[in-house]
């Protein structure tokens, strides 16, 4: 009798031992039913990204059906502890989230905090453009950018804190254009806009969408956009590269133009098993193209535009491919003052 | 100003059940916020936020509003009968209102608290729609460097914060404006005592500071004495509703000082870039700056109580201002309000004064009314509220330190902050032990960073000369004014003993 339990036992630990060994079915839709699935967001509850982040995370879980999301803020060091924290996750795809794409610039001149390489986290995709502009006010007096340009002596941008992504554009552009630039820093979100309005400083760079109220109440206006082609959604802006003669500064402009095509991107850890990022790239597309979606984001002026994981990925290569000479004119770019 | 607009706002919001019932919950939520020591309005805006997200934009605004109008009015319990604040706003309190427990009178200290609250948010709101027709130019005259000059305003309460010894005072201070330099230079960008700190690049966190000097000391003085927080009185006492109304007959004997505080403060608040921790602190310096008797403050006068709540109130209204008309924060709860603001779709910016009046007229009546109840519930509780300073230590100090603890950790995630908050408590026990003033650490914490900041902006804009705008030549007067005085006083005799 026990010799029989033995032999029960042992067959049944035996089909067990070869199931858990036999390999896994492909991961389908149906992967995450009943688990719980964490976006998390480099930055503190409210504000654009984590309002991105909700929403893609709400859509999400709608087309991984059986699944529970949800947001965890993560803020600090200006992103990079939520993107550390995204990095270094267990990679069984349970994990991902948002982080400002602008530690692009991080990574290239490999300043101190970041435990990640861009290049290797898995890109679910990008759900908005973030097209660099620079913003004059109407205070200043100066009517288009070519007056900017005539200016002699140095022009005031406000700019957020030194190290962040909007500081280094504007520092970017003094490097690029035939003006001087003197930036004054530490103005965050909108205080910027004040100071323009105040007539403490002439202009400020950063994403377009960004200054949307600021130019509709007409206390500014768009007078270049950062970028080699046209946009649609700036009609008659000038583009920085009518003004960028010299091989230096096309190169640092082509980096800006690289940057403005990734906005909002949702990565998770690298590692992801290819069948389960499929998955989750396939959730979020269908996310960001949902009408329901995109209605919602409408009401709360956010533009949405899909890329996929695999445009992504590209572009972030390319953004971190640069010349040893190109990465030594940003750190010129970024130390001048 | 449109009073139509105004009254069908106030009607409006009061005939819907739904936004009624939101404010109740609101308020509920508030005040739960408020007297869990740690926790606070930033972390109940932070936690609440996730909640709101697709609610109908003045619905969820009014909720958000109504919860983080009446922490500070709930924040004061834990501060006047556990003697710890809830955030750096309510630390001013503790100073007189615990003093005032300790003799045995929480119950008027919270009815005094209660009253102080409510007209502080009342002027606050009266204040917000007054000024709505010249709140451009308002705002658009102070710049950076009146900023910098405002918080070295701040900054010379440290003198009269400083008890006995004007010296420990400013060391302490001083201590405070230290801690409030750690993080990421504005100027530079490298790391201040944090090197590969990433959780420091930030700034030391403005909540775990304050709890580590006031809170943890506290409970351990308090564990290691074994006493009851009313220390004064051994045995337990029921709180007549007497003292409480006694409390709320001193709001209307000091009507003058609420009104100046209120006109103050407020004004304050509409001045993006000084913040609401500073204008509540300011109040309370004013208070003790004004009074004819500055050496009893601190030992439990109830004018301390009154001209905190009063300041700690009435910022709400004015800090809203260049929020939603500027999307510029008033204070640091407001620039979390501002992020749910954008959340919810109501975008700020000028339109809403032309386009949106009645959402304005809204959000400022649910500060007012939010109070109200708020006001109501917590007299109508407060007897057996002030009964909580006579449970037992050894049941409430375990309590206080996991709520404190909590509310370290919850608002950033970061474990970080526990470590900080056990060597910060250690160190603010030490200067318990040995009769330092804390105050001034939270003057120097909270004001350092905005005068760095506004100084390094003022000196890129404007150069050197910032010193000579008309603006700032006021305030520079109002600086060497508040220093003299203070210097005159402790010449006569007049020492100001403000023990925190």
């Amino acid at each position: 009798m026990l010799k029989r339990l033995f032999a029960v036992a042992l067959a049944v630990s035996f089909a067990c031992t070869a199931q858990a060994l036999a390999a896994p079915a492909p991961a389908d839709a149906n992967y995450f039913k009943g688990k719980t699935l964490t976006y998390i967001v480099a930055t503190g509850a409210g504000g654009g990204y984590d309002t991105y982040g909700r929403l893609i995370a709400r859509y999400m879980q709608k087309y991984l059906p059986g699944s529970r999301m949800l947001v965890r803020n993560v803020p600090g060091a200006g992103h990079i502890i939520g993107a550390n924290t995204i990095y270094t996750a267990r990679p069984d795809g349970l994990t991902f989230g948002m982080f400002n794409t602008g530690l692009i610039y991080n990574q290239l001149m490999g300043l101190p905090g970041i435990k990640f390489d861009l290049t290797k986290f898995s890109w679910l995709g990008k759900a908005s453009d973030e097209i660099r502009v620079m913003v004059v006010s109407t205070k200043s007096g100066y009517k288009s950018i070519d007056d900017v340009l005539k200016v002699k002596g140095p022009v005031k941008f406000a700019a957020a804190g030194v190290g962040s992504a909007a500081y280094l554009d504007t520092r970017i552009l003094d490097f690029i254009l035939p003006i001087d630039i003197q930036t004054v820093t530490g103005f965050d979100g909108a205080e910027g806009e004040l100071s323009m309005m105040r007539g403490e400083v002439v202009a400020a760079t950063g994403i377009a969408s960004s200054f949307d109220q600021f130019v509709k109440n007409k206390n500014g206006y768009y007078a270049l956009v950062m970028s080699q082609i046209a946009h649609d959604t700036l009609p008659g802006v000038p583009q920085a590269s009518q003004y960028v003669t010299d091989e230096r500064g096309k190169r640092l402009l082509a980096l800006l133009e690289a940057l403005s095509d990734l906005g909002r991107l949702t990565a998770g850890p690298p590692g992801i098993p290819p069948d389960v990022l499929k998955v989750l790239r396939d959730a979020h597309e269908k996310a960001i193209k949902d009408p329901a979606l995109i209605a919602d984001a409408m009401k709360l002026n956010m533009p949405v535009k899909f890329g996929s994981g695999e445009f992504v990925t590209d572009r972030i290569k390319q953004a971190l491919t640069q010349t040893p000479e190109t990465v030594a004119l940003l750190k010129q770019a970024a130390a001048a003052q | 100003m449109s009073f139509e607009v105004a009254i069908a706002a106030l009607v409006g919001l009061l005939t819907s059940p739904y936004i009624v019932m939101l404010m109740v919950i609101g308020v509920l939520v508030g005040i739960f916020m408020g007297i869990a020591p740690g926790v606070g309005g930033k972390l109940g805006l932070v936690l609440l936020i996730p909640f709101v997200y697709g609610m109908d934009p003045l619905a969820g605004a009014v909720f958000l509003l109504s919860m983080h109008a009446v922490v500070h009015t709930a924040g004061a319990v834990t501060s006047i009968v556990l003697g710890v604040p809830g955030e750096g706003a309510t630390a001013a309190t503790v100073l007189d209102g615990y003093a005032m427990t300790k003799k045995g009178l929480p119950g008027r200290a919270l009815g005094a608290s209660f009253g102080a609250s409510l007209a502080g948010s009342i002027s606050g709101a009266i204040f917000l729609g007054a000024s709505l027709g010249i709140l451009e130019p308002l705002i658009l005259s102070f710049s950076p460097a009146e900023f910098f000059l405002l918080a070295i305003l701040g900054i010379t309460f440290i003198a009269t914060l400083s008890g006995k010894s004007m010296i420990k005072g400013l060391i302490v201070g001083f201590f405070g404006l230290m801690v409030s330099f750690v993080g990421l230079d504005p100027s530079t960008g490298i790391p201040r005592f944090s090197g590969d700190l990433l959780f420091l690049w930030d700034g030391v966190d403005i909540i775990t500071a304050i709890l580590a000097f006031f809170a943890i000391p506290e409970m351990i003085s308090l564990g290691v004495s074994r006493e009851t927080f009313a220390a004064g009185v051994k045995e337990r006492q029921n709180i007549p509703y007497s003292q409480v109304w006694q409390g709320l007959g001193d709001v209307v004997r000091h009507r003058w000082l609420v009104l100046r505080v209120s006109l103050l403060v407020a004004a304050i608040g509409v001045i993006p870039g000084l913040g609401g921790d500073a204008a509540s602190w300011m109040a309370y310096g004013h208070t003790v700056q004004s009074s004819k008797n500055p050496e009893t403050f601190g030992t439990g006068r109830v004018e301390g109580v009154i001209g905190a709540e009063t300041g700690t109130c009435a910022k709400e209204g004015g800090s809203l201002l260049p929020t939603l008309f500027f999307g510029v924060p008033g204070s640091s709860g407001m620039a979390i309000m501002l992020g749910a603001f954008l959340m919810l779709g109501l975008q700020p910016g000028p339109a809403m004064l032309t386009e949106h009046l009645d959402v304005v007229w809204s959000l400022i009546w649910s500060l007012a009314v939010a109070n109200i109840m708020c006001v109501a519930i917590l007299l109508a509780c407060a007897p057996w509220i002030s009964s909580l300073a006579y449970v037992k230590t050894s049941l409430m100090v375990p309590i206080v330190l996991v709520f404190a603890i909590l509310g370290c950790y919850i608002g950033q995630n970061a474990w970080e902050n526990l470590v900080l908050i056990f060597f910060m408590g250690g160190l603010g026990y030490m200067f318990k032990r040995h009769d330092w003033p804390r105050a001034p650490f939270v003057i120097g914490v909270i004001l350092g960073k905005i005068a760095e900041d506004s100084l390094l902006k003022a000196l890129a804009i404007f150069g050197i000369e910032f010193f000579f705008r008309p603006l700032s030549l006021v305030l520079i007067a109002m600086i060497i004014g508040s220093i003299v005085f203070y210097f005159y006083r402790a010449r006569n005799g007049k020492a100001i003993i403000a023990h925190g």
